[in-house]
């Protein structure tokens, strides 16, 4: 029964291709290709806003990071959501109102500067490209996870069916494939969760069994045989035992393992290390030397826990001493059998999963500082996303944009209700992806623990297709952002100012495959990256850099061209350089001492980013304050005033 | 798009003041909603940091604080987008003839057939918002 999830899959990718060839029929023009002929009603509209914003990460990783890591990661859908808010509030109304199709439109016409085009235009494809590996990446791992295909059949099957579909119907043609993949996505991540509510308990009855005994932490329910990476995937080859109850593990195939360390990795300073000959049993030869050691094939290893010694008295907490465990690290890949009733290896306990600033935010010692640096990264990464931006222009009218914008809000809303309820039963019903790093597959393997396999099936199907949907209908909007990027500012406005419309239009189709191309290729070099990594990079770059252009650009007149480029070129650079510095720093291919305060303030650089990118373009606006262009309170005007005034053009010819 | 027949257009001169007018009146509104926000967004951390117990309180089988991270949130931001959609588009309305903007502004005296030729837009304008909000 296990190709019925492919049924599903290849059903959504049908639709998708025929709707596509359907929706071309009707794409003619080059206004059709590049803003849907600005004639998008507000419903499909929203739709298909909706349906391009929800991607692999909202779909798949939520869910899976919510099981991980707990009530911190409530705030991603949160600010996902919260971002669009930003967006109406103050950025949706003025700049389709400015008629600039895209950023780089925005830029110059605000500043009457070509090289500023350039400069945007160098954003929105660098933004994309980082943006469409993610998606890629989350293609091809489901198909790894549901078929068995290899790694790259996913990316291509995703690549070349969007490509085409762009390619052939432009802005016009993905709209209605986009709305389409909205309602697919709602369905399929809704309908599921009830049916697995009703056999395995609601929502607030899991979050009630962990705040009843938090203490404790989840247990399998079967034995369970899971897959161990090696050594190169780093830190998803850790198995971090429970420090609540011995669990004791056999090694089928035998295991290399690289280095025992605890549990308690982000210690305190006075805490007394691990006494590493008595937490495993048995004590294996080699055991703290520096090349590890090795477990024989059908051996047993015990892991016992320890109590944690705070200077020479135990740690207490909640009149309990605090205990730790072994955390293995392994060189090599290989399985591990665990027990059912074990506690299982990897999971926090119940009270730092339920309770705000648990194992993310509370990773370096600064919880608040941490959880507010990922606030303004989401919330302005989300208002600085090029492809998000340019489906405004497919609204007739800056007052159509606001309603769009409005219902977004409320599509979005209602999706984001339940992938947090995915990760809450996850972690009650299937604890030991937690053992295997698998906890972002969370909403595939789910269904497949009802006890009816062809409903497991089913079920398993559907919220595959809706994961398809979701890269599919990410994938062709930052396709179109990036076509349009190519064939419009580049071709169009650089190279040949004076081309026809048809010629632009052959742009646009030559653009998408061309850009089609180079991201299935991307995507193909990124198999061993993190999916939220990447999509970390992106919204740090977009945060500290479009957001603030946007935000200043349309509400301050002092603004020059100067001070917008060095604000943004300064935020993203810097921004970008710090989320890769700690990347290298977890990955242990930079050793270098950095406090927990800067390792919070790399890995989420928007606290800092945002504000010094606004400081940025304020000082040096000032101090080249003769540069503000000489009708700038008509730009004004033309951004904030109403339609009527009659003082809107737009950029791309009807 | 251009509609050069149009009497609300605005002549040049009248730029500096109006941008200046209509921008404080959609800033304003746009603060205003953003500060509710941005209590709400910011404010809850303070809470789940200095009020740990609150925030734990059960209701409903959830802790507070789930619930209005993980739940109510979402309606609470469909209220503020609609209040500020309604209220944007009221303001438009009125923005749509500058003389009125701007003799409200300067206290200058409207003259009587300017307004006459805006009446009907106002008019239009205003059903179709009102046709528009009653959606569910």
């Amino acid at each position: 029964m296990t190709y019925i999830p492919l049924v599903f899959v290849i059903l959504i990718v049908a639709v998708t291709v025929g709707l596509g060839v359907w929706a071309t029929r009707m794409a003619r023009t080059a206004s059709d290709f590049y803003v849907a002929g600005r004639s998008v009603n507000v419903f499909w509209n929203a739709s298909a806003i909706s349906g391009e914003y929800l991607s692999a990460a909202s779909f798949m990783g939520i869910a899976g990071l919510l099981m991980k890591n707990g009530y911190d990661v409530l705030w991603y859908p949160v600010c996902y959501a919260a971002g669009y808010l930003f967006l109406l509030l103050f950025i949706a109304g003025p700049l389709r109102r400015f008629g600039a199709y895209t950023i780089p439109d925005f830029a110059e016409g605000r500043f009457d500067s070509p090289l500023f085009r350039r400069i945007a235009v160098t954003f929105v494809l660098f933004i994309g490209f980082f943006y469409t590996m993610p998606q890629m990446k989350g293609a091809g791992v489901t198909m790894i996870s549901i078929l068995g295909w290899p790694y790259w059949a996913g990316v291509l099957v995703v690549g070349s069916v969007i490509t085409f579909n762009v390619a052939m119907g432009g802005m016009k043609g993905i709209t209605f494939v986009q709305a389409f993949q909205y309602w697919a996505k709602v369905f399929a991540i809704a309908a599921p969760v009830f049916v697995l509510m009703a056999v395995f308990g609601g929502y607030s009855q899991h979050l009630g069994r962990a705040a009843a005994d938090p203490r404790e932490a989840p247990k399998l329910e079967r034995d369970a045989a899971v897959k161990i990476k090696g050594a190169s995937a780093y830190p998803a080859n850790i198995l971090s035992f429970s420090p609540l109850s011995e669990t004791t593990v056999t090694f089928p195939a035998g295991a290399a393992i690289a280095r025992v360390s605890s549990s308690r990795a982000q210690g305190l300073a006075r805490e007394t290390g691990m006494p590493v000959d008595k937490v495993l049993r048995p004590a294996p030869d080699g055991l703290g030397s520096a090349q590890g050691f090795t477990v024989p094939p059908g051996a047993t290893l015990t892991a016992v826990p320890y109590v944690v010694h705070w200077g020479s008295a135990p740690l207490m907490q909640w009149g309990q001493p605090v205990r730790g465990a072994p955390r293995l690290e392994f060189r090599d890949p290989t399985t591990v059998e665990i027990a059912a009733g074990s506690h299982a290896p990897n999971a926090p306990s119940n009270a730092q999963w339920l309770n705000p600033f648990g194992p993310l935010a509370g990773k370096w010692g600064y919880p608040l500082l941490y959880t507010y640096s990922l606030i303004v990264a989401l919330v302005c990464g989300t208002a600085g996303l090029p492809h998000i931006l340019v489906r405004f222009y497919t609204n007739p009218d800056g007052r159509a944009a606001k309603r769009t914008t409005m219902l977004v809000m409320l599509m979005l809303g209602a999706f984001y209700l339940f992938p947090p309820i995915w990760g809450a039963l996850g972690r009650s019903v299937a604890p030991d992806l937690y053992a295997g790093h698998l906890t972002d597959s969370v909403v595939i393997e789910l269904p497949k623990r009802l006890h009816n396999e062809l409903l497991g099936q089913v079920l398993s199907g559907i919220t595959a297709a809706g994961a398809f949907a979701a890269f599919m209908s990410t994938f062709s909007g930052l396709l179109v952002s990036m076509s349009g990027a190519l064939a419009h500012d580049i071709y169009g406005k650089m190279l040949r100012p004076a081309s026809s419309p048809a010629q632009r239009l052959a742009a646009f189709k030559i653009s998408a495959v061309v850009a089609g191309a180079i991201a299935m290729g991307l995507g193909l070099l990124v198999e061993t990256f993190d999916i939220n990594m990447m999509v970390g990079w992106a919204f740090a770059i977009a945060a500290a850099s479009y957001f603030p252009l946007l935000l200043m650009g349309s509400w301050w007149r002092g603004l020059t061209k100067y001070g917008a480029a060095i604000g943004m070129l300064l935020g993203g650079i810097l921004s970008l350089a710090a989320i890769v510095t700690h990347m290298l720093l977890d990955k242990k291919m930079l050793v270098i001492q950095a406090s927990p305060l800067v390792r919070t303030l790399l890995e989420q650089p928007a606290i800092w980013g945002v504000p010094l990118a606004i400081l940025a373009m304020y000082v040096v606006s000032k101090l080249t304050a003769r540069h503000v262009p000489g009708d700038v309170h008509t730009k004004m005007l033309r951004l904030h005033a109403p339609e009527e005034m009659g003082l809107s053009r737009d950029y791309i010819d009807h | 798009m251009e509609k050069p027949e149009n009497p609300l257009h605005v002549p040049a001169d009248r730029h500096h003041e109006l941008a200046h007018a209509v921008m404080r009146r959609q800033a304003a509104l746009s603060l205003r909603v953003a500060s509710v926000f941005l209590l709400m967004l910011f404010g809850l951390p303070l809470v789940n940091y200095y009020l740990p117990d609150l925030a734990a309180t059960p209701v409903l089988g959830f802790t507070a604080t789930w619930l209005f991270l993980g739940v109510l949130f979402y309606p609470i931001t469909w209220l503020l987008s609609w209040h500020f959609v309604r209220e944007s588009d009221r303001i438009e309305a009125e923005c749509a003839d500058w003389r009125a903007v701007l003799g409200e502004e300067a206290g200058e005296p409207l003259e009587p057939a300017g307004v006459g030729e805006v009446k009907p837009a106002f008019i239009e304008t205003d059903a179709v918002a009102e046709g528009e909000d009653s959606r569910p």
